[in-house]
């Protein structure tokens, strides 16, 4: 999963995809996550980063996480690296 | 290190150049306690989900009824309508505050005899009266109110063969300048049938006419409906006495009175659109104290509002018990309530709230727990994250959803009373499997 290349992300969590034209607010956490994402951490890196900073449990983290991947690639912000690699 | 408050990841859709139309958002309400009693202890004691009904609300709107009656119009009297809501409980509390029964079944004729009514001030309503319910309703000297010719001829048969004497009323259905008409209950004013059905009720030797009765329709939103209404049986009433030099006792105008409740559809929410219990008055009264009828025969005028009276004191306590993403990414969560206790969600978009302040909101869609496509409680409902276990609160719930309940997949819950002193009294108790061993027999194994 990576960050669309038409995506541009403000540090203030606008975030913009000039693929579709639409634009987006996150939150202050969806915005670390979307940073995050962008920049390669894969989702243990991401969980432990999470887990020291904030008051959370790794279900909470790993259900909000999941369902945030799965809103951001509908919104077509995130896509597959490889459509082909099943590894 | 102290750790950071989490708040859940989100991402919002910009809509450019689509405000709502409702302007900013406005602050989320939350509902945190009823009559000071928090949720959270409520659910504790008594489990979720869980009715509650407020006896504070329900005599705070009685009273605001009545004084808008009272104030306008010299003889009110109200008249509970037993099917909004038959729980001996709150059926105790209408008939403390002054009101009479209003029922439209023999089950609940008998409901509100052993609530301790005198069966004089029973109005029988309703199209189902069988031989043996009209034999209570004369022995019990109730006002019979007649629905169709049929019932009429068995109401002579039946009052000859007592040699009792029936104290009756006609319903009358007419136009009121509203649709649909509710042409199916009662004699068509317009084409002649209530003036027939009036006649042949005065020559029978067994029934004495005491009074008119209409019923329009139910959430009424127009009070002129109920002025024109009220002008037609004023009509009525002196062609009664310009004929049969007699003056009837009184004038029914039935209930329909719409709640705070928002339809489904409505631009505006109900609790901004609906008429007051002063603009129904006024209407009404007016029509009647302007019309023919002398001042000094001016009949009870009779009120059976149900809805508009309990609405406000009936909450539904539930439990979160699931949240999803559907396919297109909309938000959903599934609660511990359905359908098959919330009837009126078929129509309102109920009103559900949070019991705290929670964080980012979205529009979601809010199902029941029933396995069953149906079970949608409120959908597209801007509403904020909520984990599981989260306590909502659905409100104006109190009227026609407890009678209309279904049993259905699940036990049906508690039904609770806070009275006025701020107690907690179980009313109804939830159901157990034993509620359905004690009536359910098996052939096979006795």
């Amino acid at each position: 999963m990576k960050i669309t290349d038409e995506v541009r992300i403000s540090d203030n969590g606008f975030v913009f995809n000039s693929k579709t034209g639409d634009s987006f607010n996150v939150n202050p956490t969806g915005l670390e996550l979307t940073k995050m994402i962008a920049q390669g951490h894969d989702f243990d890196e991401i969980k432990n980063i999470f887990l020291q900073k904030y008051e959370l449990d790794d279900l909470t983290f790993e259900k909000d996480f999941y369902e945030f991947c799965a809103l951001i690639k509908y919104h077509q912000i995130t896509s597959p690296e490889d459509p082909l690699d099943f590894k | 290190m102290e750790k950071l408050k989490y708040d859940k990841p989100a991402i919002t859709k910009i809509n450019a150049g689509m405000p709502s139309k409702f302007g900013l958002p406005v602050k989320q309400k939350v509902i945190s306690e009823i009559d000071g009693i928090k949720v959270s202890s409520l659910m504790e004691e008594y489990g979720s989900p869980l009715f509650v009904i407020s006896e504070k609300t329900i005599r705070e709107v009685q009273a605001e009824a009545k004084r808008a009656f009272e104030t306008r119009y010299p003889k009110v009297q109200f008249a509970w309508s037993y099917k909004t809501n038959y729980l001996d409980a709150v059926c105790s509390i209408y008939h403390d505050e002054g009101s009479w029964a209003e029922v439209v079944s023999g089950f609940e004729f008998e409901k509100a005899l052993s609530n301790g009514v005198n069966g004089s001030q029973i109005l029988f309503n309703g199209p189902d009266k069988s031989e043996a319910d009209l034999i209570m309703a004369i022995e019990n000297n109730a006002c019979i109110h007649i629905d169709h010719f049929d019932e009429l001829y068995l109401l002579i048969e039946t009052s000859r063969k007592l040699q009792k004497k029936a104290r009756v009323a006609i319903r009358v259905n007419l136009d009121a300048g509203i649709y649909p008409i509710w042409d199916r209950f009662g004699f068509n004013y317009e084409n002649g049938d209530a003036w027939n059905a009036i006649n042949r009720i005065m020559l029978a030797e067994n029934l004495e006419l005491i009074g008119l009765h209409t019923h329009i329709g139910t959430y009424i939103m127009a009070q002129s409906a109920y002025a024109i209404a009220a002008s037609k049986l004023a009509n009525l009433y002196m062609a009664i006495h310009r004929k049969f030099d007699y003056w009837l006792k009184y004038i029914d105008l039935g209930g329909g009175f719409a709640s705070k409740n928002t339809l489904k559809g409505a631009y505006m929410p109900g609790s901004e659109t609906c008429p007051s219990f002063d603009d129904y008055a006024e209407a009404i009264s007016n029509a009647l104290i302007s019309s023919e009828i002398p001042h000094e025969n001016l009949p009870v005028l009779f009120l059976e509002t149900g809805r508009a009276l309990i609405d406000d004191a009936g909450y539904l306590l539930t439990t979160v018990i699931a949240n999803k993403r559907l396919n297109d990414g909309r938000r959903s969560m599934v609660i511990d309530a359905g359908v098959n206790l919330l009837f009126t969600s078929f129509w309102y978009n109920l009103g559900v709230y949070p019991t705290r302040e929670l964080g980012h909101a979205e529009e979601s869609t809010i199902y029941g727990p029933l396995c069953m496509n149906i079970d949608v409680v409120r959908d597209a409902i801007v509403f904020p994250q909520v984990k599981t276990g989260e306590q909502l609160v659905i409100e104006r719930v109190g009227a026609y959803n407890i009678t209309q309940s279904m049993q259905f997949i699940t036990y049906r819950p508690n039904v609770v009373l806070i009275d006025m002193e701020g107690e907690t009294h179980i009313i109804r108790k939830k159901e157990s499997l034993e509620t359905f061993k004690n009536s359910e027999l098996n052939p096979k194994r006795n």
